[in-house]
């Protein structure tokens, strides 16, 4: 099943070209890799898809329904069933880690029990049980992550998208959570849009990588073939 | 080492200016005939007419931040975080009352609706003697003072908006729509900032003395000024001006205590570009109507009221002939006491972003502590100390008014500084200290020069607070130094309303002209950050 479509995207910035033409097909189960330079557009294509902003022209669909089209937003974002983990992780401040999970549990209107349990288990999945009651700032910067993706998987997403999370780690947890990402996706089975710029980590990610330059798509393939395109 | 000599200097001018004249009062008032007495807070507590300004002060101040804050917040939400139209202009409109002199605002809702004001041709006599009582007494100060603080709580918010990091309202959108977000994220993250304005906007009114006085509403400052400048009593005008510190300082104390650091932590970060809106949709004519009747009667019509009210070149030219010479005088003293507190303040910004002092945080608290402090204190306390024979080339010269002004309002230009200082990277000075350059040849080449549009925006608020003081100037101008705010409140006695209302639209408009200038001057105002 087609679970993200992007079609004929094109969106401006002050004048100049973030994304000019984009078409991509992404199907459940997935894991994309977008891989790029600072600056190609690849944290674009991840807000036009959460609904932040709108494209200029194209359209974009999600499990088959039309999210926005032309500059127009129809399903803002709290509809789309989506997840997200930011670059700089967003992590609430004010709100204990227990709190940063629940919040939108509270927003879709689930009962205490159900939202205590759920946040139980993701805590239990994502390796922060017994860190409920802590604050953001108490944790370190790979418990604050372990955080951002159990925010991002407690409402069982569709699609999870990740904004090059693991960018500020040093090597070895960067590897370290890549595989706990992967024993997750594995267990749950969400899609995943994942945008880095580190070649290593996309190999690493990817079922397919989407190498992206200037606003543009320069290639798309497999893992292997993504290789051979750098090497040749 | 030349940096710590110096920012030390800066401290000691700092106390000296700010905190020996308060000292000073307080000594004086303890000592009679040579002796330690509290003779002059006798009556304070014991008093029934002490309590009853206790109780209007405080009611008055209470009811004014409650007001203001309930409806700053909700306007500075509107401006600063949806698209509702003309924002913008609404927030220079909504920002001007706090501009001008505050009793200019209370002449001209006199002029509007006192017994014999404007309102009379349209209600009749009977309604205007309602409109008045309305006026004279606690309503009438409340909603003049209302819409005099109401930019407090509405800037803060608008500019606690601008810190947070949208990613973190942008998390919460994806699971819940902006009501959800709004209320579990954005209002708890900018709590602080709103608490600090209601704090700010509660010792604001509890120090202010010219509508109270021109209101006939009883409370603290006004005593304290009557006690001094009708009878000359030192000593009660002391014990009046006491309770004013004294709730001032528990203030500032539970800021420190509970407000400070979260209010540090949401300073402006220069990484912050963009900033999402919420769309209003269908409800855009709906809450645009509210906010631009909110604007009409409490920005446009007190000065249409006046333009009215002053109608005439005659009104103009006697206006300028009776007090010309005052506007010259503020205009200068404005200019002085601005150029001087950019530069008292930039340092003292600089020591507070640097933390190149272990007394950083004193000096900080020392700054908000005189900004909040009711004028009238700091007049007597300037008074108390500087009025002795030997001081007597500033007590009776106009270096008595500036130093006023140091004292108040440093903490203006400080916070300017330190907001223009942060957005600065650390790099830019350490990379100059590499090349080898000196803590002065840094400042005057690296730094300085980045913070300029800072210092600038700095001279330019100190310009407009200077030019519109009236507690401090009221009570230490020398002989033949009277400033222009002080002119036209000795005028009022026996001036006619024309006469009053032409000056003061002529204050309104020195106030407001530069800063329009200045503000619509491409490229002063409105470059970029630095990155």
């Amino acid at each position: 099943m087609k679970m993200v479509d992007i079609d004929s995207v094109s969106k401006l910035y002050n004048g100049g070209k973030a994304l000019d033409n984009i078409s991509l097909e992404i199907y459940e189960g997935e894991r994309i890799v977008i891989l790029g330079p600072s600056g190609c557009g690849k944290t674009t294509i991840l807000r036009l898809i959460a609904g932040f902003i709108a494209a200029d022209t194209g359209s974009i669909s999600i499990a088959g329904e039309m999210v926005s089209r032309n500059g127009r937003i129809i399903k803002p974002p709290e509809q789309r069933n989506l997840g997200m983990v930011f670059q700089d992780l967003a992590l609430w401040p004010h709100l204990s880690v227990k709190g940063n999970i629940e919040f939108g549990l509270k927003a879709r209107g689930l009962p205490k029990i159900e939202r205590e349990r759920r946040v139980r288990e993701t805590l239990h999945l994502a390796g922060m049980a017994g860190y409920a009651d802590r604050k953001p700032a108490e944790l370190s910067g790979g418990q604050q992550q372990r955080v951002a993706l159990a925010r991002a998987l407690v409402l069982e997403p569709r699609v999870l998208l990740m904004d090059e999370p693991l960018s500020s780690l040093d090597l070895e947890l960067n590897v370290r959570l890549r595989k706990e990402i992967l024993r997750l996706q594995e267990k749950l089975g969400f899609t995943l849009l994942y945008v880095t710029h580190d070649r290593d980590e996309a190999f690493g990610m990817a079922t397919r990588v989407v190498i992206m330059s200037k606003g543009r798509v320069e290639y798309e393939g497999t893992v292997d073939d993504a290789q051979k395109y750098f090497n040749r | 080492m030349e940096r710590r000599v110096f920012l030390t200097c800066i401290v000691i001018l700092l106390l000296a200016i700010g905190m020996l004249p308060v000292l000073s009062m307080l000594i004086k008032s303890v000592i009679v005939d040579g002796h330690f007495s509290l003779a002059s807070y006798g009556g304070l507590l014991t008093s029934a007419h002490q309590w009853t300004l206790m109780r209007h002060s405080m009611v008055l101040s209470s009811l004014v931040t409650a007001l203001t804050v309930a409806v700053g917040m909700l306007l500075g939400i509107l401006l600063g975080k949806t698209d509702l139209p003309f924002r913008r202009f609404f927030t220079v409109l909504f920002v001007i009352p706090l501009l001008i002199p505050p009793y200019i605002i209370a002449v001209s809702w006199f002029d509007l609706l006192g017994r014999e004001g404007l309102l009379v041709h349209l209600l009749g006599v009977s309604a205007t003697r309602e409109t008045a009582r309305f006026l004279f007494g606690l309503p009438g100060c409340v909603t003049v003072l209302f819409s005099i603080f109401l930019p407090i709580p509405m800037l803060l918010t608008m500019i606690f908006l601008r810190t947070i990091n949208p990613g973190l309202e942008e998390a919460g959108r994806l699971v819940s729509g902006w009501r959800g977000v709004m209320k579990g994220i954005t209002i708890p993250l900018i709590l602080p900032g709103v608490l600090l304005s209601a704090m700010l906007v509660f010792l604001l009114s509890f120090g202010e003395f010219s509508v109270p006085n021109f209101l006939r509403y009883d409370v603290f400052p006004v005593e304290s000024f009557t006690q001094f400048s009708a009878f000359y009593n030192f000593k009660a005008a002391t014990a009046a001006a006491v309770p004013l510190a004294a709730v001032t300082l528990i203030l500032l104390f539970a800021e420190a205590a509970f407000l400070r650091e979260r209010t540090y932590q949401l300073r402006p970060s220069p990484g912050i570009k963009r900033l999402p809106l919420i769309g209003l949709g269908a409800h855009r004519k709906w809450l645009f109507v509210p906010v631009a009747i909110t604007g009409l009667v409490i920005v446009i019509v007190p000065i249409v009221v006046l333009v009215i009210q002053s109608a005439g070149i005659d009104a103009y030219a006697e206006a300028l002939n009776r007090a010309g010479a005052s506007l010259l005088r503020s205009l200068i003293y404005a200019v002085i006491g601005a150029t001087l507190l950019t530069f008292l303040g930039f340092f003292t910004g600089y020591l507070i972003h640097t933390k190149a002092l272990r007394c950083w945080r004193s000096v900080d608290s020392l700054t908000i502590f005189l900004f909040a402090l009711p004028s009238t204190v700091i007049g007597i306390g300037l008074i108390s100390l500087w009025n002795t024979t030997w001081t007597n080339f500033i007590y009776s010269t106009p270096m008595i008014i500036i130093l006023g002004y140091l004292a108040k309002y440093t903490a203006l230009t400080s916070r300017i500084s330190v907001t223009q200082l942060a957005q600065i990277p650390s790099s830019m000075e350490e990379a100059a200290q590499v090349a080898g350059a000196g803590w002065f040849r840094r400042m005057g080449f690296i730094l300085v020069p980045l913070a300029r549009r800072g210092l600038l925006a700095g001279w330019l608020v100190g310009y407009i607070f200077l030019l519109r003081d009236t507690g401090i100037t009221m009570l230490v101008y020398p002989a033949g130094h009277e400033t222009m705010p002080v002119r036209i409140l000795t005028l009022m006695a026996n001036g006619s309303p024309q006469l009053i209302a032409a000056l003061c639209m002529v204050m309104i408009t020195a106030t407001l002209l530069p800063a329009g200038i200045l503000w619509m001057t491409p490229g002063i105002m409105t470059k970029k950050a630095i990155k």
